[in-house]
């Protein structure tokens, strides 16, 4: 398109967007400095009278912030890296193999997208429950607690994504047939092949999907909140967070939640940031499905 | 079902290299080989399914027709209909407010981030820094629904900085979160607020996929502003506004995370939604029949409208 | 199509890949078998090793978690082989950890619930009947009203513990500026009070609130309505706990005495009163007992202002009545040393200790004694009398009088749910979607459905 004038109206609209978008971030870390007695108060007050760092000793002392963080970081790197493998790898056998079912199995891939997740809350619940031979359980699955007392509980149900395998299938379509053979032909097999010329060539799409299911993985809440009601050990950081708010002093609770929000929510938008072209990338890439 | 063909992989031909009857033969193996590796390759994923989809949708069908506790699987007592028709029962709450609200909720979320993505994304394309845009209109999305709902939890009080701007302004304080009239919309805004960076998104990829040239045809023929966006670009972004459309309703339907944070279902029922009343069935109540019952309702009606937006969008498709 | 090439062609007998291949897709779901193997599974006693008792309630910070642990470290340190593991959660997510532990076999031997929910848990197999010699002791030792609400179709499942009943907090200093004498008696009086010291800015912003009614949370909304109904002679659920009876001429009369409060400006039901009250920006408000030991330490000094009176009646010269609402400790059906478990309780609630500063030779359970030093009370009147007996704080007064006149509230099954109904139709009245007529008429239509529900 030519620009005949500034296009004016686009930048006012586009800014008082923006500052809509941003501005509850910075309310979050303003309050999140904001003294005893200073939050809440009428008349409002955009800016802290000092930058009260007792929020932030508040919350590390409330929450037991390396449990927390453990857990998150576990979860996520499970499902993460969980994604990315089986994505990979029944990506390429749906993109580069031929073999009887795999229509089929490619429209079971897509069908598994269109199930919303609430549905699964319940069953899924009680399959960790009675998961055999875990936890105390029987071969029955009877007896004990099942998956729901370890940390693996927060990752099973999102081990593995349909979206994940659709997207990596599209990507590894248009790697050239010749490629595969040519590899063939010297003599490496199939799991070599993947892994070998499949996998590096498959990098960009391996990082969109990589930063997508991250950012899902560490801000996942429903979930987690009931596992953790199961066993408190397994408690993730935004769940953490969320119980913060019944243990504090009232008059004070709110800025140390958002202290606490402050913390867990830097690591995700730091690198989102930094590798904000290949995330965008992914979402763009969902909106061709 | 992958393990029963295991064995032929260690099955070899010792005379794969004799061409003229190989060809055929050869080509049969390969394709044997290739099946079992590909079931291999897709066993994870598969047993996955098997696993963590088709069994929980058996069990939830399962209890759906049952009354259960929720503590020894040999309790399950089936009962027909029963969970379905007590939800569905005169005096049950479950048509209207909680499955209202959840229409409600889906429908304003899309109407506001449709809305706003357009006039945004369209906008966006004209200017420079486009990126920088995209990306702080994209922060909410990257951010957990604990922060987004708490900050606007706190923003929405009496002495937030919602009601600030609004005293400052002249206006009356409101009290968004405690008014059943309020609340409702306030939490839609807040869902619309999270989802419209990506739905700019995907318009923006939308829009650079309409050539240029039919913009500098329409300027040849004087069509003003207001034409071109009609005539051209909404037509031409039609499966883009599907795609937004169809997935923020999905996504309006079934998501509670942001109402338990932020308002717990009140006041009263004001804000409950289908997917949260199904939670509270089942994790406080212990009614797991009627918990699963209420997803299936949700299912269907989850199914209806994507349809009918499907159907929708490829009727005006041909009317265009 | 399959290329034409041998695909596979001349492959060594064994290849490392086409091993670890295989190995690789198992490896996946094995690694997680495995590592859900290992989960810790605490609470397995070898010989010798001393059996864990674990005992889950609200009392999850500050004093109230002090003062349970206080006994049970007695305890421990006293007992060998059987120790007691205290954990907690927030009252709000009381219920829900009991039913989602229990369904994840991970419930505690001891559970304090909250005496509404016990149909609930009786039905869904949580709690076990006490044993005929517990029974009978809890049938002797408790008033009536306590041991009823831990008994689910006659059967005692526990232990009372906290009793709490309703009566009315009022700011001195408000009701003094506002030309108030004292403490209003009848709802009249109640009324003209609420009026005369709220107070607003030219925003529109509530700066003090006559009555508080507080949506905060169930019991907060669904108390201070029926603490009103009580006190006006109604009821929430009728004596055979199938139908509700919230629609009566003294439901009618709760319901409008609210409605015309929020509507002229009186109440604002959206404040969280528990923040309000203290920082004075609510002169009266019906609550329970607890709240005189947070408030002290919450307010310190500016305690002195704060006053409790009996829930207003309706006409001068009425009988007193008020709610009534407990805790209790039960024991799991799915504990292994329920015995033990037993025992415990006994000793904690039933044994006798001196009291400090009482009379000489006064003694107190060790119960009653944790529940008067968080300013809470307990079913056992001699007690209450022995701790309350000299000094202490006047405030704690009124509620242990209450326990005289106190209805118990219901514990059907399903009370719960009809408590949510009640409190959505409260707000609903409250914010004026609903007019009275329709708030009891729907009232009586939820409630109904959900307590005819098959069993």
């Amino acid at each position: 398109m030519n620009r005949r004038r500034f296009p004016w109206l686009s930048y006012l609209l586009v800014v008082t967007g923006a500052v809509v978008t941003v501005v509850p971030f910075l309310d979050m870390v303003m309050t999140s400095f904001k003294g005893p007695g200073e939050a809440g108060t009428l008349p409002y007050r955009f800016l802290p009278r000092a930058l009260d760092l007792s929020n932030y000793r508040a919350a590390v002392d409330q929450l037991d912030l390396p449990l927390l963080f453990r857990n998150s970081v576990v979860a996520t790197a499970l499902i993460t890296g969980s994604v990315l493998l089986t994505s990979s790898l029944a990506g390429y056998a749906l993109a580069k193999l031929r073999f009887p079912g795999r229509d089929f199995v490619f429209r079971l891939v897509l069908s598994t997208m269109m199930f919303p997740p609430f549905l699964f809350f319940v069953p899924h619940f009680l399959i960790l429950v009675h998961w055999p031979l875990a936890g105390g359980n029987d071969l029955l699955g009877r007896g004990g607690a099942g998956l729901t007392v370890s940390i693996v509980a927060l990752a099973m149900p999102f081990l593995v994504n349909g979206f994940g395998i659709f997207l990596t299938r599209q990507f590894m379509i248009a790697i050239p047939d010749e490629v595969l053979e040519a590899a063939r032909i010297d003599g490496a097999g199939e799991f070599a092949v993947w892994w070998r010329i499949v996998v590096p060539q498959t990098k960009p799409v391996v990082v969109t999907l990589a930063l997508l299911t991250f950012v899902d993985a560490w801000n996942e809440y429903i979930w987690a909140l009931l596992v953790s009601t199961a066993d408190p050990d397994v408690m993730t950081l935004p769940v953490g967070i969320q119980l913060l708010q019944d243990h504090v002093d009232p008059a004070r609770t709110m800025p140390v939640v958002m202290a606490g929000l402050v913390l867990s929510v830097l690591p995700v938008l730091t690198l989102f940031l930094l590798l904000q072209k290949h995330y965008i990338r992914g979402v763009m890439l969902s909106g061709l499905k | 079902m992958v393990n029963t063909l295991a064995p032929e992989t260690t099955r070899r031909a010792p005379h794969s290299r004799r061409a003229a009857v190989g060809a055929v033969d050869g080509r049969g193996r390969a394709r044997r080989r290739q099946t079992v590796v590909a079931y291999l390759f897709l066993a994870p994923a598969l047993l996955f399914f098997a696993v963590f989809l088709i069994l929980p949708l058996g069990f939830a069908l399962l209890l759906s027709l049952s009354r259960w506790t929720g503590f020894d699987l040999g309790d399950i007592d089936p009962v027909g209909l029963d969970n379905f028709t007590g939800l569905l029962a005169d005096g049950s709450t479950f048509l209207t407010p909680v499955l209202t609200n959840t229409l409600l909720f889906a429908l304003g979320t899309v109407a506001l981030a449709l809305a706003g993505s357009v006039l945004v994304a369209t906008c966006i394309d004209k200017l420079r820094f486009q990126g920088l845009w995209r990306t702080l209109y994209f922060l909410p999305i990257v951010t957990t629904v604990v922060a987004v709902g708490n900050v606007w939890k706190y923003m929405y009080e009496p002495g937030g900085l919602v009601n600030g701007v609004l005293n400052a302004l002249g206006l009356g304080s409101v009290a968004f979160l405690q008014d059943p009239d309020t609340a409702l919309p306030a939490v839609v805004v807040v869902q619309a607020w999270a989802s419209v960076g990506s739905a700019i998104l995907v318009l923006t990829a939308g829009l650079k996929s309409i050539p240029g040239s039919y913009y500098e045809a329409a300027a040849l023929d004087g069509a003003g502003p207001g034409t071109v966006f009609r005539r051209i670009t909404l037509p031409l972004l039609r499966p883009s506004l599907l795609f937004v459309c169809v997935t923020q309703f999905l996504t309006g339907l079934q998501s509670f995370a942001l109402i338990i944070v932020m308002t717990k279902g009140g006041p009263g029922d004001a804000t409950n939604v289908a997917a949260l009343e199904m939670y509270r069935q089942a994790f406080s109540h212990g009614d797991w029949g009627t918990a699963s019952a209420a997803a299936f309702v949700l299912f269907a009606v989850v199914l209806a409208v994507t349809l009918a937006q499907l159907w929708f969008f490829r009727r005006t498709g041909e009317d265009a | 199509m399959t290329p034409v090439r041998r695909t596979g062609g001349p492959r060594p007998a064994t290849r490392p890949p086409g091993l670890s291949r295989r190995h690789f897709a198992l490896a996946l779901p094995s690694a997680l078998l495995a590592s859900g193997c290992a989960a810790p599974h605490q609470g397995t006693g070898r010989p010798g090793d001393p059996i864990v008792l674990t005992l889950l309630s609200h009392y999850a910070s500050g004093e109230l978690k002090a003062a349970l642990q206080g006994p049970v470290d007695e305890w421990n340190a006293t007992h060998d082989r059987v120790k007691v593991r205290t954990t907690a959660v927030e009252f709000t997510d009381l219920l829900t950890t009991f039913m989602v532990r229990q369904a994840a076999g991970q419930g505690a031997d001891i559970l304090h619930p909250y005496c509404l929910w016990n149909g609930q848990l009786v039905r869904a197999g949580v709690l076990r009947p006490a044993p005929a010699e517990h029974a009978e002791e809890i049938r002797r030792g408790y008033r009536e009203a306590a041991v009823g609400a831990a008994s689910v179709g006659g059967r005692v499942y526990g232990y009372p513990t906290e009793v709490q009943t309703y009566a009315l907090y009022y700011n001195k200093r408000l009701l003094r500026e506002a030309g108030a004498d004292g403490p209003p008696g009848t709802w009249r009086e109640l009324e003209e009070t609420a009026h005369r010291t709220a107070r607003r800015d030219r925003y529109g912003n509530t700066l003090v609130q006559g009555l508080g009614l507080s949506t905060y949370d169930d019991s907060t909304t669904v108390g201070q309505t029926l603490a009103l109904l009580n006190a006006a002679g109604g009821r929430f659920v009728s004596a055979d706990g199938r139908t509700t009876a919230v629609d009566s001429a003294a439901g009618r009369a709760v319901f409008d005495l609210e409605h015309r409060l929020v509507t002229e400006g009186a109440s604002t039901p959206g404040v969280n009163v528990y923040q309000a009250f203290p920082s004075g920006q609510v002169a009266m408000v019906v609550s329970a007992g607890w709240w005189t030991g947070s408030l002290k330490s919450l307010m310190g000094a500016g305690y002195r202002d704060v006053g409790v009176a009996p829930v207003p009646v309706r006409k001068a010269g009425d009988r007193h009545a008020t709610l009534c609402t407990g805790f209790m400790l039960g024991v799991n059906t799915a504990s292994r040393f329920p015995r033990e478990a037993w025992e415990f309780l006994r000793w904690l609630n039933t044994g006798k200790a001196g009291v400090k500063g009482a009379a000489r030779g006064a003694t107190a359970t060790r119960m009653s004694a944790l529940q008067v030093s968080v300013g809470s009370l307990t079913g056992r009147a001699d007690d209450m009398r022995a701790l309350l007996g000299t000094g202490g704080d006047p405030n704690q007064r009124p509620f242990l009088d209450a326990l005289a006149y106190a209805v118990p509230e219901p514990n059907v099954p399903g009370a719960q749910q009809a408590k949510s109904l009640l409190r959505k139709n409260i707000e609903a009245l409250w914010t004026g979607q609903q007019s009275v007529d329709e708030t009891l008429r729907t009232t009586r239509r939820q409630v109904d459905q959900e307590m005819a529900r098959s069993w």
